[in-house]
């Protein structure tokens, strides 16, 4: 590490890791949204063999929850460097080279983010003006769950402007290693990581 | 009455290239029937070339059958049409012309669509849309896994309904309304998931349900209307000759599609039970399926029903204008008033 | 190059069948596409971006709809579709069996009665999860949940360690292709074809699979023999079937409960995760950190995927605005050569765009331009679902590109070059394009068993 990291760079520093960690709120929220519909759906099948009643929205509301889930997860999958790119040939190249690669498919990323966004809010004021509700037992209002859902979209769009910020700048500041570090391919050591830590989970002694 | 009669042919212009998006499966008869002669061969011939029509089906342009106002309102096709239970979560009034128990036979199911257009299109206007037709698709009847005589004996039984018309009718009569998604039906039925579903005697067949079905009803409960839809903002830019070819070409595609209705309703249950000779719409079943035929007692208990339940539950979601709307333009036609 | 091969050839057939019905084609802009398309996947983009500017791009040119105006409802759509809901919970359940200790109690008891066969070892990746799909229908979830499992057994043998990764990475390509499975589930969406008999009839193929890379294995242990490990008592080894039991519990609620009629193949998919929690909470490991860390990477992973989907929805409805996927039928179904041909053909674009392309938006792209094709000429839907599922298996564990393979690469404890991998799985890559080719021949493997059902 050099020493002094230029005041601007530090502030977009500052903002990705902020817009970071709300991203990981909101994507535990999201897969914490998952258990409740699977626990929605078995509670749905029991009652409907066992019980006799079924609660006749549990398909709207468990596609909701899926839309939502995926909308809110978007963000942090991103801030991880979970989205697929092919990076065979980017690895190889030169770092020189690769982080301008790097910026480009941030940038491109974020181009779509932007259409994503724009298109989810649009399909909420549509829904506003119909007044729209499902067809399920529980008339829900649209507006609610894709209300909910464009959230999502729209902190997916401010990460990825985020991450663009901080490696152009970056980038522009010669700080060729940070790049690498903020947008390179998720490295070997990484996945590892993660794959024992959940291993040793289950490894580990039984609770007291 | 007479039939409304498509211009022989249409004098030149300024080519139009329309777009229409119609019935839900390409091998829906209404679709293969009706649609492609007219719509996709005898536009583009007696108009000699002047319109070419780009046709598709909900399925073909990967569409659920609940976006279809707000896809002919967004210019994406230029004609579009959808079964208006299915588009009542944007536009509730839609819902109002085929409740549940509403018209127990096709003639007077046709007086109440032909009756409601212009109350339908003042409220579907506010969108840009317009409707040009309401036609029917074949009757909607139940059908079983298990024997039944009556619908009474559905009572207990999980049914897998679609739309809030036909949910307050099953949970009346005491049977369960179990809610799947329609690819998840066929299935749903084979392993006993669900015990019956209601859907049209055509699409039953097509769908192949009397493989996993043994009984079906010939008690029509509604009609699965549906409506061919313009984008009003295209339709107002067209040239008045073109536009008044088009629209005579609906009124005739009207007339074919209610007498469509009509003979493939019969001809749903025909295929479902075997009877080759007169199966000439649907695929004929392998294994033949017994018919249901209504007993007096059901009809008096779906009148019953849509009166005490499923009229009331209609105004309450769609608002107290639709009750006045309805006692209106449609109770004169049904003999059945709502009452707040 | 595969890839880069067929595109071409397709553009060239494109250009005949243009000429044979006296239409013009717009050469200059397809070729442009497909070099968009080239260089922006070696660049490095990721392939939702791709997808999605290629969509923007194909409607602003091709397109005078105001298509954009539309893209919020081809976003929802998908998103909010109940059918798909059954992708997070089957990886939910994997997360939370590989938590809770259950895959690697499976995959001792496998090892005591498979490790003196000739490969030893490897055959317990193959069972174990053959016998891990069997609940889990997602060929990623296998892949990370066996791998993370097997992979330490392996550290310090004389075992080849191209072999153990292509052995995992062939095991994980079984997730979708044995009952229950995600793939099936989103054909069956698209096709409206019952996932009850998509099932059934992937299950001769399934074991015809497991049996091949058995064999596969077999013949490797025959040539490299190593040491057998001593015999155990017979007392010993049905005490270790003991550690099976949760696993086959599962299977039985997860398929039990779709065959009994209780669930539908997506609610069989939360029945499962109940069942998983089920079993962690016998194990006395079903903890707050514990779902945390689950949910987290149920999240994370569903996103991933869904920002595919969401580009794959969009692409997929421009090209039907401008009517390719209509044309494209047409064109094919009018070509001078026989249905089996034109199989062949579709087959080999398949596996030509699995090599570069994520199995699932494969399926998603395309399984709605070829499935009408597939049916004019003839071919049983539910046969042809099958097939289908083992070609994005295989494009699962084709390199250069491919889920299964990234999953198990990251998970090596010593690191290596990717290449081992790539290396390891190609006799079972081999060894699936033969099914896939005995599939061909007798489609009766399939269609067999369902003819029980009907
Ligand atoms: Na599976
Ligand atoms: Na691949």
């Amino acid at each position: 590490m050099r020493g002094g990291v230029p005041a601007p760079l530090r502030v977009a520093q500052g903002l990705t890791r902020w817009v970071s960690r709300l991203a990981a709120v909101m994507a535990y929220l999201a897969g914490w949204n998952y258990i409740l519909c699977a626990v929605l759906i078995t509670f749905d099948v029991v009652a409907r063999n066992l019980l006799g009643f079924s609660t006749a929205a549990t398909v709207e509301i468990s596609g909701y929850m899926l839309a939502c889930g995926i909308a809110w997860a978007l963000a942090h999958t991103l801030a991880r460097r979970a989205h697929i790119r092919v990076d065979v040939l980017v690895n190889r190249m030169p770092l020189r080279l690769r982080v301008w690669l790097h910026v480009l498919a941030v940038a491109l990323l974020a181009g779509f983010a932007v259409f994503i966004a724009w298109g989810g809010w649009q399909i909420v004021e549509e829904s506003a003006l119909f007044d729209a509700h499902d067809n399920s037992a529980l008339r829900i209002p649209l507006m609610l769950p894709q209300g909910i859902w464009a959230f999502g979209l729209l902190a997916f769009l401010v990460m990825s402007l985020v991450l663009l910020l901080e490696s152009a700048l970056a980038l522009l500041l010669g700080e060729l290693e940070e790049v690498d570090a903020l947008l390179g391919s998720r490295s070997v050591d990484d996945e590892t990581r993660e794959a024992l830590e959940a291993v040793a989970m289950a490894r580990e002694e039984q609770p007291a | 009455s007479a039939y409304a009669q498509m211009p022989e042919s249409l004098p030149a212009g300024a080519p139009l290239r329309l777009s229409a998006v119609t019935q839900p499966l390409p091998t829906q008869p209404q679709f293969t029937r009706v649609d492609i002669p007219y719509l996709r061969e005898a536009i583009p011939k007696r108009s000699n070339g002047r319109i070419s029509v780009q046709l598709s089906t909900h399925a073909e342009r990967n569409l659920a059958g609940n976006e279809i106002v707000r896809l002919v309102r967004s210019g994406q096709v230029d004609i579009g049409a959808g079964t208006l239970s299915t588009l009542s979560g944007d536009v509730p009034l839609l819902d109002g012309i085929d409740l549940a128990g509403l018209s127990p036979e096709i003639g007077q199911a046709k007086k109440i669509a032909e009756a409601i257009l212009p109350a339908a299109n003042k409220e579907l206007e506010r969108f840009g849309v317009r409707l040009l037709a309401i036609y029917p698709f074949p009757a909607q009847v139940v059908f079983c896994r298990q024997p039944f005589t009556s619908l009474s004996d559905l009572k207990g039984k999980k049914v897998r309904t679609f739309g809030n018309s036909l949910n307050d009718f099953i949970t009346t009569i005491g049977a369960q309304p179990v809610s799947i998604g329609f690819p998840e039906v066929y299935s749903a039925l084979e392993r006993g998931v669900t015990d019956c579903g209601i859907t049209g005697t055509g699409s039953g067949a097509s769908a192949r349900w009397p493989e996993v079905t043994t009984h079906v009803s010939s008690l029509a409960l509604s009609w699965a209307l549906a409506g061919y839809m313009v984008n009003v903002a295209w339709w107002n830019r067209l040239d008045p000759e073109v536009r008044n070819f088009i629209e005579a070409t609906f009124k005739e595609i009207n007339d074919k599609q209610w007498e469509l209705g009509h003979t493939a309703t019969r001809d749903g249950i025909t295929c479902s039970i075997g009877l080759a000779d007169e199966c000439k719409l649907h695929p004929l079943a392998a294994r033949p399926m017994t018919e249901v035929k209504p007993v007096e007692a059901d009809q008096a208990l779906v009148t019953k029903t849509f009166r005490d339940v499923v009229l009331p539950n209609w105004v309450k979601r769609c608002g107290a204008r639709c009750g006045e709307i309805y006692n209106q333009v449609i109770a004169p036609i049904s003999g059945v008033e709502y009452r707040p | 190059m595969i890839a880069i091969a067929f595109l071409l050839g397709l553009l060239g057939l494109l250009v005949f069948a243009a000429a044979g019905t006296g239409q013009s084609l717009p050469i200059a802009e397809i070729l442009g596409l497909i070099a968009v398309f080239i260089v922006f996947f070696g660049a490095g983009v990721h392939v939702a971006a791709v997808l999605g500017i290629l969509a923007l791009l194909i409607g602003v040119i091709f397109s005078d709809r105001p298509f954009w105006l539309f893209a919020g409802q081809t976003f929802w759509g998908p998103s909010s579709n109940f059918v798909l809901v059954a992708v997070p919970l089957f990886l939910l359940m994997g997360e939370i069996l590989l938590r809770a200790g259950l895959s690697d109690r499976l995959y001792k008891s496998l090892n005591i009665w498979l490790n003196r066969l000739p490969g030893g070892l490897l055959h317990t990746n193959i069972a174990s999860c053959a016998l891990f799909s069997a609940i889990s229908g997602s060929s990623v979830a296998t892949a990370a949940t066996m791998g993370s499992v097997a992979l330490p057994y392996f550290d310090n043998t004389k075992y080849s360690q191209r072999m153990v990764l292509g052995s995992l990475a062939a095991g994980g390509a079984m997730g979708n292709l044995i009952p229950p499975g995600i793939t099936f589930i989103v054909y069956g969406l698209i096709t409206e074809t019952s996932v009850g008999a998509l099932y059934i009839a992937a299950l001769l193929p399934s074991i015809l699979v497991t049996l091949l890379f058995a064999g596969v294995i077999t013949l490797h242990g025959l040539r490299n023999p190593l040491a057998k490990p001593a015999a155990l008592p017979l007392s010993v080894k049905l005490r270790s079937l003991v550690g099976l039991l949760p696993t086959m519990a599962l299977i039985v609620m997860v398929l039990g409960s779709i065959y009994g009629g209780y669930a539908t193949p997506t609610e069989a998919a939360a029945l499962g995760v109940a069942g998983a929690a089920f079993f962690a909470l016998v194990e006395r490991r079903l903890t707050f950190q514990m779902l945390n860390a689950s949910a987290e990477a149920t999240a994370r992973n569903t996103a991933l995927l869904g920002l595919i989907i969401l580009a794959a929805y969009l692409l997929n409805y421009i090209l039907t605005v401008i009517n390719v996927p209509q044309a494209l039928a047409d064109m094919i179904a009018n070509l001078p050569v026989p249905p089996w041909a034109i199989m062949l053909a579709i087959i080999g674009m398949y596996f030509a765009l699995g090599t570069f392309m994520e199995g699932f938006s494969m399926i998603i792209t395309t399984v709605p331009v070829v499935f009408p094709i597939v049916v004019a000429l003839g071919y049983d839907p539910i046969w042809f679902g099958v097939v289908v599922t083992m070609l994005v298996e295989i494009a699962a564990i084709s390199p250069p590109d491919g889920t299964v393979m990234y999953v198990l690469q990251g998970m090596r404890p010593r690191g290596g070059p990717i290449t081992d991998v790539f290396v390891g799985v190609m006799p079972f890559l081999l060894a699936y394009l033969a099914a896939v080719g005995m599939l061909l021949i007798w489609p009766e493997i399939a269609l067999w068993p369902l003819s029980f059902m009907r």
